[in-house]
């Protein structure tokens, strides 16, 4: 739990540095030109935000505005950092979840199969399919399938989460699938639905490979031990010598994996994100990467960092969870 | 004491494996990483045009005259192409030297003398692992400024921590070992005991890391300069050439292409990578005989 | 218990390997069967036989009768019917044997419930009685209990328990003692005889130690190189061995009343391979008694006052 503390009290600092980097005029950006040029506005807006006072007590401004949930305001939307995360952040969850839960449920099935069938043809076959799948760049998939999908044979929709003009559902999660489950709007939902397939499927394709390596070698490394043998010698059927011996005893290496896909797809947002014209937190952090909108850099950064603890923390738990040798505390 | 280390080294390796020149994965990899290292080399000499020239007509479809075509300035795709794995691949093995030089001196470190350096240098990892590889790529970038000398410099920030962990690991577990207690009790100086007994056992897996994080550094610096945070226009380089067939869709040749390069020196270091690992853990390996 | 001709061949990389080459014997009704042999004599292969748990692709050849059927031609339900009721299998490690994540009256009550068909309670109270049996203390709690909460002794008798719960007539302990503690070795051999007794149990103990073997097994047979090469009573053979292979595993047991300086046996070479195997008797190359026909012909194993032996020599005939 301490350890957790440090790590977000050491996140702020670090993010804070960066933004100390940033080579950017914030007074410029901010206030526009003519007021720049009038020294009272520039140093009414340096007072407020504290740039006139030294670095230690600039960092204890910036912690006192997060702990209160102010995390600035963007210098290229000009609204609240959070307002815009509020905005951005729903698409990518929504994207996120359904390509997580297909990477899921293929790549741990493909694993299994290869581990049951090791050195077998379809074992051979696998490994040269994900070492493939890991190998392809996520932008370049992206760009295939767009081409194919929507160029080409014009199955799918292009761009953005619904059709151009169409309004999403009433807000309740921000996800608009399960939105417009929740208010019963079926035409809808099957439009949002068509939307995500294509980006889904790409983010999902890297994940399903890695899965798919790391699930093979979690069950290999359990099916040699001595207690799957001794639970077929108790005449227990196949079927659940696999579901309650074997892949029990590879589930912890398993979400493991599950903590890094994570990682993968947010990295994979932004690839994605981009060319899919997706307006999630991907695009907004390489906009604002690439703008040096300070308070936004800080803002996604921190947001990230965050959910990443956080998948972390309850990766661990879940640890706890399935295996009771880790209990203990 | 060394031959105690290559004992142990040995036994670890459990049954046998057949040799690396009778796995047809390694094989496939080793010869198209070695193929793109020769053209990187020798690109001004296989490279039929100048690959900056805008010269030719503009969006021509792969023909007998431009293998891959032309792009919209009219370069000629193939030469752009060759000459990308000049930018690449030696500045993908670069970064990637550093990086486990880097992590590999820090874990060492940490692993060995153990207590605060240890603990410190731990948390400074940890604080790096929080931050997905593309976000905190990104932000170094926009920090140092764009180009593909600071993109690579924000690869090796990001890709240093993995080593530090991996080696501390190794250097705690072979550390434990008594054969290394016992070269301490006789007296052997701190940096002997390292250099001949732990390097011998973190060279293998560290040099597995490395070679598939080869595939992750080609892949991470093609998507800067995709994104256009690295390789700056005019540069010929695959990231960005892929960044340029996204805008011009139609004509596919200009981004399929580069994207194609990418896969198959990715691919090519998976594929060592992959059976580098199976040679140090035959337990789970894809080919290799069992006990 | 009848085994005749028991075959096992498994395949490697380099063709097909036999690792269990003509084995017989017979194991009677509450006795403790003994099978020693050092590591790759095909001991613990030819009991994987028996259960169906040899790796995919091993060819099996033999019959071994077992309550009127041959288990070596049994597939599927019905050979894990046999193999989870009518068998019990302990195995060497108990640190690796139980699942580390499934309770321990899981792992006692699952079979029980699917052999027998008992019910959530029933089996429960079973398996306390198992546990109790075993001399694990408070039975009822431990069923809620992880194996690793115990120590190697209390989960080898755990394992016990597991081969018992369905009330086998035969319980295979395949080097049970092994990875014990001599101290926890004593309480575990106890245990299997008295179950023996008490149950009317017959038990096949393979170990490679046979200070172990003395003191349970009732007739041991010795295993080199995927054959039997003597077999016999206990006390005759232990005390009277007739074949080179058994006298040298006696002579390298380190004799506690020796005196100091007395230096350590060991047995020159090593066994050999599968893929190896010397022409002639198996022994052969490391046996002082050797003679000319050895290096030819491989030595039947035959009955000889009292017991079975394989070996043209019999150098110790007369002792």
């Amino acid at each position: 739990m301490a350890a957790l503390v440090l790590l977000a009290v050491g996140i702020t600092l670090v993010v804070f540095v960066l933004t100390q980097l940033v080579p950017s005029n914030a007074v410029a950006t901010n206030l526009g030109e003519q007021a720049s040029a009038d020294p009272a506005a520039v140093a009414a807006f340096k007072a407020h935000y504290g740039l006139d006072k030294p670095l230690p007590v600039r960092y204890w401004l910036y912690l006192q505005h997060l702990v209160q949930g102010d995390l600035g305001q963007s210098s290229l939307t000009h609204d609240a950092v959070t307002h815009d995360l509020g905005q951005f952040i729903p698409a990518t969850a929504e994207l996120a979840l359904y390509s997580v839960v297909i990477a899921a449920f293929f790549g741990i099935t493909f694993g299994v199969i290869a581990a049951m069938r090791r050195n077998r043809p379809t074992d051979h076959v696998l490994r040269v399919v994900s070492l493939g799948g890991i190998s392809m760049p996520t932008f370049w998939i992206a760009l295939v399938a767009l081409y194919l999908g929507f160029f080409k044979l014009g199955w799918f929709p292009g761009a953005d989460r619904l059709d151009p003009g169409v309004l999403p559902p009433p807000h309740k999660t921000g996800l608009y699938t399960i939105d417009a489950l929740l208010a019963g709007q079926w035409a809808l939902f099957g439009q949002a639905l068509h939307h995500l397939v294509l980006p889904a499927l790409v983010l999902a394709a890297f994940n399903v490979s890695l899965l798919t390596r790391y699930t093979r070698s979690a069950v290999l490394e359990v099916v040699g031990n001595d207690y799957v043998r001794a639970a077929r010698a108790k005449g227990l059927p196949e079927r659940v010598v696999v579901r309650r011996y074997i892949l029990r005893a590879a589930l912890p290496a398993v979400i493991t994996v599950l903590g890094l896909v994570f990682a993968n797809v947010l990295t994979g947002a932004v690839l994605v994100e981009k060319i899919f014209s997706w307006p999630g937190i991907g695009q907004y952090a390489y906009q604002a990467a690439v703008n040096l909108d300070v308070p936004a850099i800080a803002g996604v950064s921190l947001f990230v960092a965050v959910v990443y603890i956080t998948v972390n923390f309850i990766v661990d738990i879940l640890y706890g969870v399935i295996d009771p040798r880790i209990r203990v505390r | 004491m060394s031959t105690l280390a290559f004992r142990m080294r040995a036994r670890r390796r459990g049954g046998r494996t057949r040799p690396a020149w009778r796995q047809p994965l390694a094989v496939a990899g080793g010869v198209i990483a070695v193929a793109w290292l020769l053209v990187a080399i020798f690109a001004p000499f296989i490279a039929p045009y100048d690959p900056l020239a805008q010269t030719f007509v503009a969006a021509q479809s792969p023909s007998s005259a431009h293998l891959f075509g032309t792009d919209e300035l009219g370069r000629d795709v193939l030469s752009r192409v060759i000459y990308g794995a000049r930018v690449s691949v030696p500045i993908a093995l670069l970064l990637v030297s550093l990086a486990a030089l880097i992590g590999g001196l820090v874990g060492a470190l940490a692993g060995y003398f153990r207590g605060i350096v240890d603990g410190l240098s731990m948390r400074v990892v940890d604080l790096f692992f929080a931050f997905p590889a593309i976000i905190l790529a990104m932000v170094v970038a926009a920090v140092l400024g764009r180009g593909l000398r600071n993109a690579a410099l924000a690869i090796v920030v990001v890709a240093w921590p993995a080593y530090a962990r991996v080696v501390r690991g190794l250097v705690l577990s072979v550390g434990d070992t008594e054969y290394v207690e016992s070269a301490r009790l006789l007296g052997a100086s701190a940096r002997r005991t390292l250099f001949r007994d732990v390097l011998p056992n973190v060279a293998g897996p560290v040099f597995v890391l490395a070679t598939l994080d080869l595939a992750s550094a080609i892949l991470l610096l093609a998507g800067l300069s995709f994104l256009g945070l690295g390789a700056q226009p005019p540069q010929a380089e695959w990231g960005s050439m892929v960044a340029d067939g996204a805008q011009y869709f139609q004509w596919w040749w200009i981004g399929t292409f580069p994207g194609l390069a990418i896969f198959t020196a990715v691919l090519a270091f998976n594929f060592l990578g992959d059976s580098l690992r199976d040679f140090f853990d035959p337990q789970t390996s894809w080919g290799g005989d069992e006990r | 218990m009848e085994v005749e001709g028991l075959r096992v061949r498994l395949p490697t990389p380099r063709g097909f390997a036999t690792v269990v080459d003509g084995i017989d014997y017979d194991v009677e009704p509450a006795q403790v069967f003994g099978v020693a042999g050092e590591s790759g004599s095909g001991k613990t292969m030819s009991m994987l036989a028996l259960l169906g748990l040899l790796p995919a692709g091993a060819i099996v050849e033999g019959r071994a009768a077992f309550g009127g059927q041959d288990l070596l031609r049994l597939k599927g339900n019905d050979l894990r019917a046999v193999s989870g009721r009518d068998i019990g299998m302990v195995f060497q490690d108990p640190m690796t044997s139980l699942h580390p994540m499934l309770t321990i009256g899981q792992q006692l009550t699952e079979h029980m419930r699917r052999h027998l068909g008992l019910s959530r309670r029933a089996a429960d109270d079973r398996a306390a009685e198992l546990l109790d049996q075993v001399r694990i203390p408070g039975p009822r709690s431990a069923l809620h209990a992880y194996p690793h909460q115990f120590s190697g002794g209390m989960r080898q008798r755990i394992a016990i328990a597991i081969a018992l719960a369905c009330g086998p007539r035969l319980l295979i302990a395949d080097e049970p003692t092994t990875a014990l503690d001599v101290t926890v070795q004593a309480g575990i051999l106890r245990l299997l005889d008295r179950l023996r007794r008490e149950r009317d149990l017959s038990v096949v103990l393979i170990t490679h130690d046979l200070a172990v073997m003395s003191s349970i097994a009732d007739r041991i047979s010795i295993f080199y190189a995927g054959q039997v090469v003597e077999s016999g009573r206990r006390d005759e053979l232990l005390r009277h061995p007739r074949h080179p292979y058994t006298r040298a595993l006696l002579d390298a047991l380190p004799h506690p009343e020796a005196a100091r300086d007395t230096p350590l046996v060991a047995i020159k070479g090593a066994p050999p391979s599968p893929q190896q195997i010397p022409d002639g008797c198996r022994y052969h190359p490391r046996c002082p008694y050797a003679i000319e026909i050895c290096t030819t012909d491989d030595p039947p194993l035959v009955p000889v006052g009292g017991r079975r032996l394989a070996c043209h020599v019999d150098p110790f005939r007369h002792e």
